[in-house]
């Protein structure tokens, strides 16, 4: 039953998925299995093919959807039985930036993952990115730039984290003109050159903390 | 018979040898700018002739001044553009602060433009996300004269047919005009889940496309070549599988490729983005040339001429990251390796990857066109 929910995430059947998920929680599957054996593995499943070539946007984008209808019967399941999202992750595009895309299959698979993800958007500032982290109490901050102009707010935001958070979160950037060279260079915790790495990146850094 | 390097060629002649990947004198020359590039160039010059902005640069269009390409005397130019927004609804602004301007447009969807930034605007909604809201848009797609700039573009054309510059139809390619009205994300979800609703958008924009194109022509263009944009790739690789390309985007590509071909016109296709795996589909299609190439998404005529060069041309490819550096030795070290890999299978425009950013200066940006002129001569 758990192969087949993953199945329907990797096949992005939005039908099959919640339906299947009513049918496992009625034969008493614990809600953690199903989200974590069902739903996670498939969207994890489909981050690996994306990572791979395999998949492509639109693929992923359908998947998506899957694991939401999945989650939407689940979420009251998992309430009552007490799981709650080990992590959570604060995620925007950086103040200027308007591309949104790449930060959304971002957000999706830290959320295949099992993260309790915050989207603050785009064109976010670092102010509004440290009062979410502060709410939210995040573990971790994922940031997306596609512009050349306008990711040395990347640079920014993480200094005024360090300033006014303690601990500061683990900090993930990526995007087009993003490099494993330029996050050492301004001290971020790490790079994600596709959404599927990136989600594995912050589930790394959250555990070593 | 004169040697051809001795012979002078007209860039006519020029540009539609080198898109038939025959021989030439010269590498031809063809170029973007980003709009503050543009400008500082444009100032930095200081010829009183020049202020007619490529694309939208001055805000207000000045047709009797010169573009940049003329006065680098570029070799290809282009005109066309057709508005293709659905016109469901006039624009109007619907809200207005110091910082933006929230409009909703011809095709019914909102957008943010931004008043002191530069770039294409924020899309916060898009007017189309069902079949039935297409259907009653779809009637409104249909060619028609005023969707055309002829003001900016009769006396760019005649200038350019004067100085016998090789002219492009410029027209959007189906991906680029969809997501405009369903949005990069509605488009991809339909390829799978709504496949009959998005073959019709396709293919509505395609006819669309032809038909403006013919009604260019029946107003007196006549075009040397055709220069198709679309960006359907990002840096990982195109927006859709391959798969997806040849099942909804190739019968429309051929189709608008082929109307081109019937006159002689060769086809340049601009994408941003790593193509890599489009490109056997590109050739099937009937692309005879592909432009920017780039760099950093992968791009490199210096593989691809080898594997591709008998039945592809390469426009560009030039990396704006070693430009900006302003050193001449590895701008040299770019050119040089990237010309010398294309250059003997006959097919290469020289461009930049993208666009020339605001970091190149004009004694840079002037040393490299001569070196494009003095290396790309075929001896
Ligand atoms: C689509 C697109 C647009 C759309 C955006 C639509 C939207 N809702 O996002 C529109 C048309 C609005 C647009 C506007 C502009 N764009 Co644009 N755009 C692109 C394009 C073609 C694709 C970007 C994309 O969506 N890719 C698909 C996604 C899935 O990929 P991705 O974002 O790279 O994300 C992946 C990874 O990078 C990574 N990732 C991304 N973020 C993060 C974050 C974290 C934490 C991690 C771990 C990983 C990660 O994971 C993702 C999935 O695997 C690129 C071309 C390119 N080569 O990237 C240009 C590009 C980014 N744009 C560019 C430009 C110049 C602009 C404009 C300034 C254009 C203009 N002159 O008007 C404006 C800017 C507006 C603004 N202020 O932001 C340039 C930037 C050049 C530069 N040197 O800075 C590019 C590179 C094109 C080019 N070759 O020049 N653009």
């Amino acid at each position: 039953m758990l192969e087949r929910i993953a199945e329907a995430v990797i096949g992005g059947d939005e039908v099959a998925a919640p339906t299947l998920v009513t049918q496992a929680l009625a034969t008493e599957l614990p809600a953690r299995d199903v989200l974590y054996e069902g739903l996670l593995k498939g969207m994890t499943e489909v981050g690996r093919r994306f990572r791979d070539g395999e998949y492509f946007i639109p693929e992923v984008l359908v998947a998506a959807e899957a694991m939401k209808a999945g989650m939407a019967v689940l979420k009251p399941y998992l309430a009552r039985a007490g799981v709650k999202p080990e992590h959570t992750a604060v995620i925007g595009t950086v103040r200027g930036d308007l591309h949104d895309i790449g930060k959304n299959l971002v957000a999706t698979m830290l959320e295949g993952a099992g993260f309790e993800v915050i989207d603050l958007g785009v064109d976010v500032s670092p102010e509004k990115l440290i009062a979410a982290c502060r709410d939210r109490k995040a573990d971790v901050v994922g940031l997306s730039a596609l512009l050349t102009t306008t990711m040395p707010m990347m640079e920014v935001a993480i200094r005024q984290m360090e300033a006014e958070l303690s601990p500061r979160p683990a900090v993930i950037i990526g995007g087009a003109p993003i490099t494993q060279e330029y996050a050492d260079k301004i001290g971020a915790d790490g790079y994600g050159p596709d959404a599927a790495t990136g989600a594995e990146l912050a589930k790394r850094l959250c555990r070593k903390r | 018979m004169p040697r051809l390097s001795l012979m002078k060629l007209t860039s006519r002649e020029r540009v539609a040898r080198c898109l038939a990947r025959r021989p030439h004198d010269r590498v031809p020359l063809f170029d973007s700018y980003w709009m503050e590039t543009e400008s500082a160039f444009v100032a930095g010059i200081g010829d009183e002739r020049l202020g007619c902005g490529i694309e939208s640069f001055p805000k207000e269009p000045r047709p009797d001044r010169l573009t940049l390409w003329e006065y680098f005397d570029f070799d290809l130019m282009h005109v066309g553009w057709p508005d293709q927004r659905l016109r469901l609804v006039e624009p109007t602004v619907l809200e207005e602060t110091d910082e933006w301007v929230l409009r909703r447009d011809g095709n019914e969807a909102v957008l943010r433009w931004w008043k002191h930034k530069m770039g294409t605007p924020e899309h916060v909604a898009f007017g189309i996300d069902t079949p039935e809201k297409w259907a009653r848009a779809k009637p409104l797609l249909t060619a028609s004269r005023n969707r055309v700039r002829w003001h900016e573009f009769w006396p760019r054309y005649r200038r350019a047919k004067d100085a016998r510059r090789f002219i492009c139809f410029a027209g959007v390619e189906v991906i680029e005009s969809v997501k405009d009205t369903l949005g990069h994300e509605m488009m991809c979800r339909a390829l799978i889940k709504q496949p009959e609703w998005l073959h019709d958008v396709f293919e509505t924009y395609c006819q669309f496309e032809i038909d403006m194109f013919r009604l260019c022509e029946a107003e007196g263009w006549e075009c040397d070549g055709a220069f198709i944009y679309g960006d359907i790739a990002y840096k990982n690789g195109p927006f859709m599988s391959p798969q997806h390309y040849r099942e909804f985007v190739y019968p429309c590509h051929k189709r608008l490729f082929d109307e081109f071909h019937r006159r002689g016109m060769p086809v340049i296709v601009h994408s941003d983005g790593d193509i890599r795996k489009l490109i056997p589909h590109f050739i099937d299609a009937g692309v005879d040339m592909i432009q920017p190439l780039e760099a950093r998404a992968n791009m490199d005529v210096r593989e691809l001429a080898p594997q591709f060069g008998d039945q592809l041309g390469f426009c560009g490819n030039i990396d704006v990251t070693v430009l900006t550096t302003n050193d001449r030795e590895r701008i040299a070290a770019e050119l040089h390796s990237k010309m010398a890999a294309a250059m003997p299978y006959r097919g290469y425009i020289y461009h930049s990857d993208h666009s020339i950013p605001p970091g190149v200066t004009l004694e840079t940006y002037r040393w490299l066109l001569d070196e494009v002129r003095r290396f790309g001569t075929y001896r």
